[in-house]
């Protein structure tokens, strides 16, 4: 290899990866001070966004290792405390969904409210009575009739019956106690259209909720995020002579649109390696042997959060970095050394 | 039924309950938290601990930054058993400080560095340097 | 046990209702729903099984009123 390869890079040939591990602990390298410091990591470490939309963001963590970069997506994804549906009571449901099956329907709809105002409600405390600060409720009634008006002919449910379709939004919220002052927007569904039963004539669901607090890990429905991931930032360097002419049509259509570019002078350059899905098909062609090589840079975090919708996801990420801090606090409340 | 209201002193104001609320709520700890696992070293240099209700999350964090300290001769996390909510935390010094001053020193260390992401992270935020509706791939 | 050999239970000796240890009931009537148009249908014992409405012949039991409680997950 001609040139020295980046410590933070991870090789990937064609059928392996290489220097997948962090190096970067005092005494992997001779002479050198890898101890942690928190001036140099507040100076290396660099936080890029690049979109940040109602429900979805994606950002960049750069120069933090996977072991931090981890804990932060696993909080997000099983830590962060929401609001869910757990308990129903159901005094009618005729439909023909089942009470467990609806019931259980009814615990995914991620609701929209601030987690903040509410307190635990005591699971394992038999004698814990709800209160209006740790439980809501909510109230669902629908009762299915035939539509007298409805036009000769028609097949549309819609049209044939009165709700024949039970909608998320036609949960209806009942503030208890100061409930209207911590809420005063109210709770619901952050998706009205999520459908939850369909009825006909003479089907009737009347039921009650009561929505506490609690944790993805103890159930996903409780978890502020579709999905939260990070990738690594996929890196691809062209080594020795520029790839040119009929060989750099080829070489750019080896990777997705935008990745790879030919400038004036017919080379193909790195446009923009971060489009790169590292599908590695440059590896199968012989006549870039050599002339390329592909890695991912191990302390650059792509981070892609989607929110449920009962918080915004950058408050999600912070409030993972919250948690790992209050994770630590607590720990170090202890006297172990008595 | 929820309807049953709990009594609510006036101080009890929604305005502060974002901070107070939350501190309030930091729910009884288990003293059993952390406990350390017989078999350490009389000087101290070398200890396990069994941290209960922990998982990778704050174990490979926590085993990375106590890594970082020089002292640190090895530093290992593992969970023993999936259904046990369990992690155990092994440290061994070169003997100049003790398994639980490595341990206090990583956890300093991790708190201070979560306070880094935060302030980076907001004031990225801040900048408004960003897009604010996804864009579509195509 | 062949179908041939179940007895009815015997009112044999004891045939008033009172003699049987049975308290008094007027004719108890039960609402039905009609499984063709859900028209409610107050039925008794002795009433054909048919809807008034529609003339349906299927007609179903009210589901209870008792309140069920389940936890959602």
């Amino acid at each position: 290899m001609a040139e020295k390869k980046p410590r933070n890079r991870v090789g990937i040939e064609a059928d392996r990866v290489t220097d997948v591990s962090s190096t970067d602990f005092p005494g992997y390298y001779p002479g050198e001070d890898h101890s942690w410091n928190l001036e140099k990591f507040q100076e290396n470490l660099k936080i890029h966004i690049e979109y940040i939309s109602e429900l979805n963001a994606e950002f960049d963590l750069i120069g933090v290792d996977a072991s931090i970069a981890n804990a932060f997506r696993r909080i997000m994804i099983s830590e962060i405390p929401t609001l869910a549906i757990e308990y129903v009571y159901i005094e009618n449901n005729t439909s023909i969904i089942q009470d467990e099956v609806l019931a259980h329907r009814l615990g995914l709809i991620p609701l929209k409210a601030n987690p903040d105002y509410l307190r635990w409600f005591k699971k394992d405390d038999p004698d814990f009575e709800p209160t209006d600060y740790d439980t809501v409720v909510l109230q669902l009634s629908a009762k299915c009739t035939a539509n007298p008006n409805a036009p000769e002919g028609t097949t549309d449910p819609k049209l044939l019956y009165n709700n024949a379709h039970v909608y998320a939004r036609d949960i209806v919220y009942e503030p208890q106690g100061r409930q209207s002052e911590w809420f005063p927007e109210g709770i619901a569904a952050t998706n009205p259209d999520i459908l939850i039963a369909k009825l006909r004539p003479g089907q009737e669901i009347d039921l009650t909720m009561h929505c506490i607090l609690g944790i993805g890990q103890d159930h996903a429905k409780f978890s502020p995020v579709a999905t939260a991931s990070y990738r690594l930032l996929p890196t691809i360097d062209i080594i020795g002579e520029p790839i040119t002419g009929e060989l750099a049509k080829k070489f750019r259509s080896c990777f997705p649109k935008g990745v790879i570019s030919i400038n004036s002078k017919g080379e193909a350059v790195v446009k923009d390696a971060r489009k790169d899905t590292v599908s590695r098909e440059v590896l199968r062609h012989p006549e870039f042997e050599g002339r390329v090589r592909l890695g991912r840079q191990r302390d650059h975090f792509i981070y892609t959060v989607e929110s449920t919708g009962a918080m915004t996801p950058d408050e999600i990420f912070l409030k993972s970095v919250q948690l790992l801090k209050k994770k630590c606090q607590i720990l170090r409340k202890f006297n172990l050394a008595a | 039924m929820a309807s049953k209201t709990a009594e609510h002193e006036d101080t009890h104001a929604p305005e502060i309950v974002d901070q107070e609320m939350v501190d309030e709520e930091i729910p009884e700890i288990d003293p059993n938290k952390i406990q350390i696992l017989p078999g350490a070293s009389e000087d101290g240099t070398a200890a396990s601990f069994r941290i209960l209700q922990e998982d990778h999350t704050l174990g490979n964090a926590l085993r990375y930054v106590i890594m970082k300290n020089p002292e640190v001769e090895f530093c290992g996390y593992s969970i023993p058993h999936p259904s046990e909510a369990a992690m155990n935390l092994r440290i061994q010094t070169y003997g100049e400080i003790t398994a639980v001053q490595a341990l206090e020193k990583g956890l300093d260390d991790l708190v201070d560095l979560c306070d880094v992401v935060e302030s980076k992270f907001r004031s990225a935020i801040d900048k408004g340097d960003y897009e604010t509706t996804q864009p579509i791939d195509n | 046990m062949n179908r041939e050999s179940f007895l009815p239970p015997s009112t044999q000796g004891s045939s008033s209702a009172a003699a049987a240890g049975r308290a008094y009931q007027p004719t108890q009537a039960i609402t039905y729903l009609c499984a063709n148009c859900a028209a409610p249908n107050t039925l008794t014992r002795s009433d054909p099984v048919r809807c008034r409405e529609c003339g349906h012949r299927v007609l179903y039991k009210q589901r209870t009123r008792r309140m069920v409680q389940f936890e959602a997950r």
